[in-house]
């Protein structure tokens, strides 16, 4: 080894050692939210921030099935009360009157502040007298049974009223004492965890305990199935898949092409070199992410398969082109400024994704550019100087002839596909709706079958699409009860009017403390209310003293003490209200979500005029739709950003347009064709997709610019073509592999690439080979 | 029992007086009854204020017209309630089996006058309706005489004209 060979590879092993380096202090990230964009605006930010550690995201949804109704009620019966037992649940509902029992008790206790008919003249004699009426003529009824306990308390009905404003949600199916499923087949519960949505360790220890509860209490009724779902289920799988799938297809990827470069090379050791760019841009790229982004995210870790895939393209074109004696460095200089080209243009591929606001995206971007570039790096400078001189791939000896000739019959079929192509281009024009009904769950790493789970569970819990929210903040707690009352006064108002069917609001649970001062001093003196009673009572056929029990009540909630949060505790209200009302970095949010909106810009308008500042009426589908589109646009105009600095590339360097336009031909055919088969197979297009056709222009020019080429013989042609030949195969296998991924970045992006490449080889041997005779060798 | 079950369709005028411990007189309420085999009942209350009330399998609809309210109940949520009005609506539809699920039952006297007895079986509902009288004549029913504890009572007379 010549003294000036040594030095690029002692730069080269001490780039490797500080990679070592970073990436034995890399943390490895599995949040979801990496993958979903970045919200902009301050009311999302709530949102997202309640998905990561609100109680939205500490429901576990539970449901069990297979047996008759009553054995499964059994079984609720006991999963619950076992749970219950436990400290991580800070709640169990299955529809046991249990926590029905408690709000009830609560709304009786203090109905008095709770109720919003407790204003000056509710007790005057006129407003009492029309109670008393209709209490009688409720004792006719059936209902009378239940009025009769209550009535010598609560002879206005504040209980029912209070009762009727709870009520109005859609209750789940109560069979045998629990909460089923509306068809009767599961029966149904709500856990909540005491750790928050994020901790996925304490999301993953809830779940086994409840499969261990689940476990004892089915017993010996082993058809009974358990089903869970919820924001903590979501990421505990997806962080055993993302973990799993990132091994698995690193592992078979390196496998398959390892075993693929052996037949080819025949040899281990050159195996071994041709490894080498690839392991080298491998640790480069996580040691880069790990710099720029702070830690590298799982799912970057399984697109390290493409890597693989695609690195070892530059050695294989090395090897495989060293004609028998040539050195490979000669070889090199002949090749280079194609790769060079080739390397260029899949790197303005991978810049649209590196420029995306997504975050997980743009650490793909970067792990692969980087990675790309080291790779080809450490084949330009190092690999020379490890080969041995009279190095030649045997295998292309033996396979080129058959593959060359191949190749030149292909030229055939070029007016065919040109058709093929037009064809497919008018059949994707016609179906250009399948890219418009996308959304956002698209981008949702979970699978389409745990949605769907747990959409049948929440429609079971009686869980409400929640769409439209009115969301008020506030400097305190206090402040922001307030201004749901002043909301809520509003929005009762414009129930009326049937501009909405109704709505929640935490203030309902727990009035502001000034609203309750206002209602105790609405409450009647004992001696007035007295004297009034018996007023309203007169000819009414009443037994004398019935009410003192109300006289009594009345009295002592003018003297009760301001109700708090934690005067809920133990109640199901109380986890309504950790829901809507809820503490912030920057003050307090109070949440009220509406049911049946017939007129959402007339509310919004409504709103505005409420002297409060900060409120704002949220459309939660509109929202998330108009972001994803935003985010549509965004890749798609990087995308043609990235496809522009190509064409202009690959002006610069072949200055012809000719030559320009004979290259980018077939890509844009395999971009065609590749869109009508995922069209055709219904699968809508979503931005991973979209990502995918970039990156197989970017991946498919090294293909075209190859058989662009003019060679010096036909031996040179036929190495070129058995080169390109393995190479492809390497990145099909490397892009093919993700395509078996749950998660759709990953799935979306890597079906794209493996068909497009394959197509892109065999388009670029149909429409380039034999088309220029004058060529200058680039 | 029978008999009662082949009844598809009955209308009568009622007139009921509940005798409450809470009140000084009796209240009485006067309208018409339809009942539709196999649960379906309708309670038009004419006098003192107009009201509706009809049951459908498991919920009970109360409609008032003086106060335009109303409210619907799911019987699944009040047990007591449930049980009483299956003592009723069992009776009419013949279903010995869902009444004998409530209460202990008893029949006296023949064909042309008979007196169901029904004594609740279930604690909760005992601690509220202490009896049920239910009386008779063929497939019609004339009177419903409940007895409640605290010594609250209830007489319905129905006298029907069935179709």
């Amino acid at each position: 080894m010549t003294a000036s060979a040594r030095w690029p590879i002692a730069a080269w092993f001490c780039f490797i050692l500080v990679c070592v380096v970073v990436v034995s202090r890399t943390q490895i990230s599995t949040d979801l939210s990496a993958f979903l964009p970045r919200s902009p605006t301050a009311s999302q930010q709530i949102l997202v921030e309640q998905l990561r550690n609100g109680v939205v995201s500490r429901l576990i949804l539970i449901g069990i099935e297979g047996d008759a109704p009553p054995s499964l009620a059994q079984t609720s019966k006991r999963l619950a009360a076992q749970l219950r037992a436990q400290k991580t649940f800070s709640s169990v509902n299955n529809g046991e009157d249990i926590s029905a029992q408690a709000d009830r008790e609560f709304m009786w206790r203090n109905r008095y502040l709770l109720s919003p008919a407790v204003a000056p003249g509710h007790f005057s004699v006129t407003s009492l007298r029309a109670a008393l009426e209709e209490d009688l003529q409720m004792l006719g009824s059936p209902a009378a049974i239940l009025l009769q306990k209550v009535l010598p308390n609560d002879p206005t009905g504040e209980l029912l009223r209070l009762i009727d404003q709870f009520v109005g949600q859609a209750k789940p199916r109560v069979e045998d004492g629990v909460w089923f499923s509306p068809d009767g087949k599961r029966a149904v519960l709500v856990a909540q965890t005491q750790a928050a949505g994020y901790d996925i360790d304490a999301q993953e220890e809830a779940l086994a305990r409840i499969r261990h509860a689940f476990m004892q209490a089915s017993g010996t009724a082993t058809a009974q199935k358990l089903l869970v779902s919820g924001p903590g289920v979501f990421s505990v799988h997806s962080r055993a898949s993302i973990k799993d799938d990132a091994w698995r297809f690193s592992l078979i990827a390196t496998s398959l092409v390892a075993t693929l470069l052996l037949t080819l090379y025949r040899s281990p050791r050159v195996l071994a070199l041709g490894l080498l760019p690839v392991a080298s841009g491998a640790l480069a790229g996580v040691a880069a992410v790990n710099i720029v982004f702070g830690s590298v995210h799982g799912i970057t870790l399984g697109f390290g398969a493409t890597l693989i895939g695609e690195g070892v393209d530059y050695a294989i074109y090395l090897f495989t082109q060293i004609a028998p004696n040539v050195t490979p460095r000669n070889t090199l200089a002949r090749i280079w400024p194609t790769l060079r080209l080739g390397v260029l243009t899949s790197i303005c591929g991978f810049s649209a994704m590196l420029l995306a606001s997504f975050p997980g995206l743009a650490q793909l971007g970067l792990f692969s550019i980087v990675g790309l570039i080291v790779a080809v790096a450490v084949t330009r400078y190092v690999l020379p100087a490890l080969l041995p001189i009279d190095f030649t791939v045997r295998a292309a000896n033996t396979l080129a002839p058959a593959v060359n000739a191949a190749a030149q019959r292909a030229a055939v079929l070029r007016y065919p596909l040109i058709g093929l192509v037009v064809l497919a281009a008018a059949f994707i024009v016609m179906r250009e709706s399948a890219l418009q009904n996308d959304s956002l769950a698209s981008l949702s790493p979970i699978s389409m079958r745990d949605q769907a789970l747990d959409a049948d569970l929440r429609r079971a819990i009686g869980a409400p699409d929640v769409r439209h929210l009115v969301v008020v903040t506030a400097k305190d707690e206090q402040a922001a009860l307030e201004a749901s009352e002043k909301i809520g006064a509003l929005l009762q108002r414009l129930s009326e009017r049937k501009l909405l069917a109704g709505f929640e609001s935490p203030a309902a649970a727990i009035p502001s403390v000034a609203m309750q001062r206002t209602r105790q001093t609405a409450l009647p003196d004992e001696a007035v209310l007295r004297e009034d009673l018996a007023q309203a009572q007169r000819g009414l056929p009443f037994r004398g003293g019935l009410f003192e029990p109300f006289i009594r009540d009345v009295a002592a909630a003018k003297m009760q003490s301001p109700l708090e949060r934690n005067s809920l505790q133990g109640t199901g209200l109380a986890l309504k209200v950790d829901s809507l009302l809820v503490e912030r970095a920057t003050g307090w949010a109070a949440m009220l979500p509406l049911r049946g909106v017939t007129d959402a810009p007339a509310i919004a308008r409504e709103l505005a005029e409420l002297p409060h500042g900060e409120v704002v009426l949220l459309d939660l589908k509109r929202e998330s739709d108009e972001l994803y589109q935003t985010y549509r646009r965004e890749i798609i105009n990087y995308s043609l950003l990235g496809a522009f600095a190509i064409v202009v590339l690959l002006f610069m360097s072949l200055r012809a347009w000719r030559r320009v336009l004979g290259v980018l031909t077939p890509l844009l055919g395999a971009v065609i064709i590749t869109w009508a088969i995922f069209t055709a197979a219904g699968s809508a297009l979503s931005i991973f997709h979209l990502v995918g056709l970039l990156l197989v222009v970017a991946v498919g020019s090294n293909y075209a610019l190859f058989f662009d080429r003019r060679t010096a013989s036909v031996q040179e042609r036929e190495r070129t073509i058995i080169s390109l030949l393995f190479a492809n195969l390497s990145t099909v296998i490397g892009f093919g592999l993700l395509a078996f991924s749950q998660a759709p970045v990953l799935h979306g992006i890597g079906a794209t690439v493996a068909i497009g490449a394959i197509l892109s080889l065999i388009f670029s041997a149909i429409l380039i080979s034999g088309s220029h005779p004058e060529q200058v060798a680039v | 029992m029978q008999g009662l079950a082949e009844v598809k369709t009955a209308k009568g005028k009622f007139i009921e007086r509940k005798y409450l411990a809470i009140l000084t007189e009796p209240l009485q309420f006067s309208g018409t009854l339809v009942y539709t085999a196999p649960g379906h009942l309708e309670k038009y209350t004419v006098s003192p204020k107009p009201e509706s009330l009809v049951l459908d399998q498991d919920k009970v609809t109360i409609e008032s017209k003086a106060t335009n309210q109303r409210r619907v109940l799911a019987l699944q949520e009040y047990p007591p309630m449930w049980a009483f009005v299956e003592s009723f609506r069992s009776t009419l539809a013949g279903d010995l089996a869902t009444l004998k699920r409530f209460y202990r039952v008893r029949l006296e006297g023949n064909e042309t006058q008979w007196q169901l007895e029904l004594k609740p079986t279930e604690p909760n509902m005992q601690a509220i309706v202490t009896e049920i009288r239910i009386g008779g004549s063929r497939n019609q029913i004339s009177s419903i005489e409940v007895t409640e504890s605290q010594g609250n009572r209830s007489v319905m007379t129905i006298t029907g004209d069935v179709q």
